[in-house]
């Protein structure tokens, strides 16, 4: 713990690196039009994308220049909205080429330093002769995927939009679920050279002003060049950086997004990332899916029981079978014992490298799966999962009983719903492996109570993970194992601390009535 | 009011305190009783919980005197700076003391049934690794894992239910077979098998609500009660009254003719499971110690201090053979101290606030 506390406090102390040393005095553009251009190109040096459109304002004669990356911004608004009127229109009674201009977001700026940042962003900046300002107009434009359905997480009955890399989109994509003025934003900066932009969504009238003030907090202390991802971000702004499970919630879709909103979670929406963070995060939230909501209550209570089991099985079914092999062969009764040891007759290893060997070359399957591209990962997994199993079998290095074992254990990790999660537990079973084969089932005691003493104590923004199992909740059950009808869960969670408790009145019509 | 950043709920209160009385005591206690009592023990059962209910209570009393410290706050207020030193010098060495009792005797127990081969310093070793990680936090922490523990193992109980297919509920009459005297001899025993209740000392300012403290200690020894009276209710009606007292731990060997399709010899699996039931004895009793140090040297962080008991427990089980007679014997050199600490000490701190609060309200 005191290593942790160190290396926290060294985290949050401001470091120095930052441009704010050496930053250059603050440099104002001239009026001359032509230095302007040249401090244009000086700045943007080898940047064959840079445009620099020279002309006459017909209004008022007067030598201008539109300055634009090509790649950032959309031609078409550039051509049609702002170079033509002002090539071609002379307004006499309109004085202000502002207003002839039809683009909707224009900033008038006079320093350096932000007429770069809005080039960069994809912004063009229009200089004007004999003016000492310029003007920066909003036609932001890059190349963009359209809205899609999720590939990770994907949809049943929920709504089959993904997030996409733009983050005006999410916030969009969230909004159109909440449609309240409470739903409030925050925008924040980060990164010295990759300028991310991180938009952090909640409602004001729910979310605890804490866990807010926490995150924010957390996403000013980062000092870095840039952050390309939103997994990295989150690993910047977690509570324990060491443990093996994730403690924000990545999700790519936006109905997801809302219903924790709605919960009184924080959303942060990073800029060029289809993944948005939510937070606080849960050990709960891991195991449920959109689509738990969209099935009936029964139905998705048993699959959700299902996760659970999967979960369980996951970690503890190898550890378990080593085990009993090992150290407790006396428990299982005599019947079966004669199988598993018919099984076991011609395999040489002891039962820990046995399953090594097995689960390592499971996740290799699965991780050549992944990176293969599809028409190839089908094959990986026919040639791993049936020739090898089968071969292996045959040849006497692993036993018929540590196939099956593997498998149920591949699948039950599977079924959870989050990636992180689920790759979390892959990770777990090894260590647990390793102590069942030292310790037998002691060792799968103790390698469990290391567990639980530190879920006990993790913590996400500052607020319980293991909540409503430790600290035991017992309202907040409703929406756990067991997922209650919906219109029976009238309170929001109390692991997100919200506010407002009371999220719907509990007034639901009878069947019969008429 | 310095203990108000991490506190107790009512429930991680009540299971803190069962998870300190119910331990491995549990493993032995129907052959003791047997042996004092016959098949009478579970009356003994009753009377130890009246007199450690009644002591629990005085307990709360003495702390509503001090509602925002622990006892050695409240003896330093009461008594001066010196007295409260001694008072947690005294309340660390006793805690120190049982909580290595225990905590070697669960070696001890997995050694002898699970693991025979394993060297018991090993064992020790690896039981310490998650002690100190839940030990080194804060008393919130404690508590979830008392609360975690209790739902996780209290299923096991109902194994206790199949033996009863075999019983010979005969073997319990008459009832007060011998008269009451070697009942009476076995309350004794029982008494001690409901100790740890003095951690109330120690929980009572961080629980939030404290006008349940005193309902939330009676539900914790009537929860230890109910699981001693069907542990051992079962085990006399199942064993003879006679058979019963050549088993060491009749507990265990009960769960030897639970058998399923799938799984034989039980008591291996539950004994297993059983740790985590010794663990929430052990770890707040280190807690306990850590906590008094920690006051004794003025320290903030505690989390050395629950490395250097550890330690000291595996240098101790390290260059001393470990025995269960040498643990037994280290076990009734404690018990007279724990009836000071747990029946005499409150007893007399309520007379004495007593008569402190009444000559004062005279005095003025």
């Amino acid at each position: 713990m005191l290593f942790f506390q160190k290396y926290h406090n060294k985290k949050k102390q401001p470091s120095s690196f930052q441009i704010q040393d050496n930053e250059p005095p603050i440099k104002l553009i001239s009026p001359v039009l032509l230095e302007n251009i040249a401090e244009i190109q000086n700045i943007f040096s080898e940047t064959p994308d840079l445009v620099v459109k020279n002309f006459v304002i017909k209004q008022t004669n007067s030598p201008a220049a539109l300055v634009y990356l090509s790649g950032l911004t959309d031609t078409k608004t550039i051509n049609n909205h702002i170079l033509s009127p002002l090539l071609f229109e002379a307004d006499k009674e309109e004085k202000d080429f502002e207003v002839r201009v039809s683009v909707g977001d224009v900033k008038e700026k006079n320093m350096w330093q932000e007429i770069e940042n809005a080039i960069l962003q994809g912004n063009s900046v229009l200089f004007i002769d004999k003016e000492n300002k310029a003007s920066i107009f909003d036609t932001q434009g890059w190349p963009q995927r359209g809205i899609e359905d999720t590939t990770i997480e994907s949809s049943l009955r929920g709504e089959h939009l993904g997030f996409t890399e733009t983050g005006s989109t999410n916030i969009a994509l969230i909004r159109r679920h909440i449609q309240n003025r409470e739903l409030k934003m925050k925008e924040i900066t980060v990164g010295a050279r990759g300028n991310l932009k991180l938009t952090i969504m909640y409602l004001a009238d729910v979310a605890k002003p804490e866990v807010l003030k926490e995150l924010l907090d957390r996403l000013n202390k980062i000092d870095v060049d840039s952050i390309l991802n939103s997994a990295s971000l989150a690993e910047y702004i977690e509570d324990n950086p060491y443990s093996p499970f994730p403690q924000l919630f990545l999700t790519e879709r936006p109905d997801f997004a809302a219903a924790e909103i709605l919960q009184g979670r924080i959303v942060t929406i990073v800029d060029r990332s289809p993944n948005v963070l939510i937070g606080p995060a849960t050990f709960e939230i891991f195991f449920k899916s959109m689509d738990d909501y969209g099935a009936r209550w029964l139905v998705a209570s048993f699959i959700r029981l299902m996760r659970y089991f999967g979960f369980i099985v996951a970690v503890f079914l190898p550890a378990t079978y080593i085990a009993v092999i090992a150290f407790h062969f006396e428990i299982i009764p005599l019947k079966l014992l004669l199988s598993i040891g018919a099984s076991r007759e011609r395999v040489p290893f002891p039962p820990f490298i046995e399953a090594i060997v097995m689960e390592i070359t499971l996740e290799m399957l699965r991780e050549a799966g992944i990176r293969l591209p599809a028409k190839i990962g089908q094959t990986v997994g026919i040639v791993g999962g049936i020739v090898i199993g089968q071969a292996a079998v045959e040849a006497g290095i692993v036993s018929n009983i540590m196939v099956i074992v593997v498998a149920l254990t591949a699948i039950a990790s599977f079924i959870i719903p989050n990636y992180d999660m689920g790759a979390a537990i892959r990770m777990l079973r090894f260590p647990m492996m390793f102590a069942a084969s030292l310790f037998g089932f002691i060792g799968i005691a103790v390698g469990l109570m290391t567990l639980m003493a530190h879920f006990i104590a993790l913590e996400s923004l500052g607020t319980p993970y293991g909540s409503p199992i430790a600290p035991l909740r017992f309202p907040d059950w409703k929406d756990l194992f067991i997922r209650f009808p919906e219109w029976s869960i009238v309170k929001r969670p109390e692991s997100t601390r919200a506010i407002q408790r009371l999220k719907a009145k509990s007034n639901r019509s009878e069947g019969d009535e008429h | 009011m310095k203990y108000t950043h991490n506190q107790i709920t009512f429930m991680q209160y009540i299971f803190l305190i069962h998870g300190v009385q119910l331990g491995v005591g549990l493993l032995t206690l129907p052959r003791e009783l047997a042996e004092k009592a016959g098949t009478d023990g579970w009356i003994s059962l009753i009377i130890g919980w009246l007199f450690s209910t009644l002591a629990s209570l005085i307990i709360i009393q003495v702390m509503k005197n001090y509602p925002n410290g622990t006892i050695i706050d409240l003896v330093t207020h009461y008594f001066g700076k010196w007295i409260g030193k001694i008072a947690a010098f005294i309340f660390a060495l006793y805690f120190a003391f049982l909580g290595s009792i225990v905590f070697i005797r669960e070696g001890l127990f997995i050694q002898f049934w699970v693991l025979p081969q394993t060297d018991l310093f090993i064992l020790l070793f690896l039981l310490s690794i998650p002690s100190y990680m839940i030990v080194r936090n804060n008393i919130t922490i404690l508590g979830r894992y008392a609360e975690l523990v209790f739902f996780m193992t209290t299923w096991m109980l109902f194994f206790y239910f199949s033996p009863l297919k075999e019983a010979h509920w005969l073997h319990l009459l008459p009832i007060i077979k011998e008269g009451w005297k070697p009942i009476l001899t076995a309350a004794k025993t029982t008494i001690f098998s409901f100790l740890g209740f003095e951690i109330a000392f120690f929980l009572y300012p961080f629980l939030q609500n404290k006008q349940k403290a005193s309902l939330g200690i009676v539900i914790a020894n009537t929860l230890t009660l109910a699981v001693y009276i069907i542990v051992t209710i079962v085990a006399f009606a199942f064993y003879s009254p006679d058979e019963i007292t050549q088993y060491k731990e009749p507990t265990i060997n009960l769960l030897k003719i639970v058998e399923f399709r799938f799984l034989e010899r039980l008591e291996i699996v539950f004994l297993s499971l059983y740790v985590f039931v010794i663990s929430t004895t052990v770890l707040p009793l280190f807690f306990a110690t850590v906590f008094c140090t920690t006051h004794l040297f003025g320290n903030q962080d505690h989390s050395k201090y629950v490395v250097w008991l550890l330690l000291l427990n595996l240098v101790y089980v390290f260059f001393l053979p470990q025995s269960f007679g040498r643990n037994t014997q280290l076990q009734k050199g404690v018990e007279p101290i724990s009836l000071i600490i747990g029946y005499a000490f409150p007893l007399c701190l309520w007379g004495y606030l007593w008569l402190y609060s009444r000559i004062k309200k005279g005095g003025s």
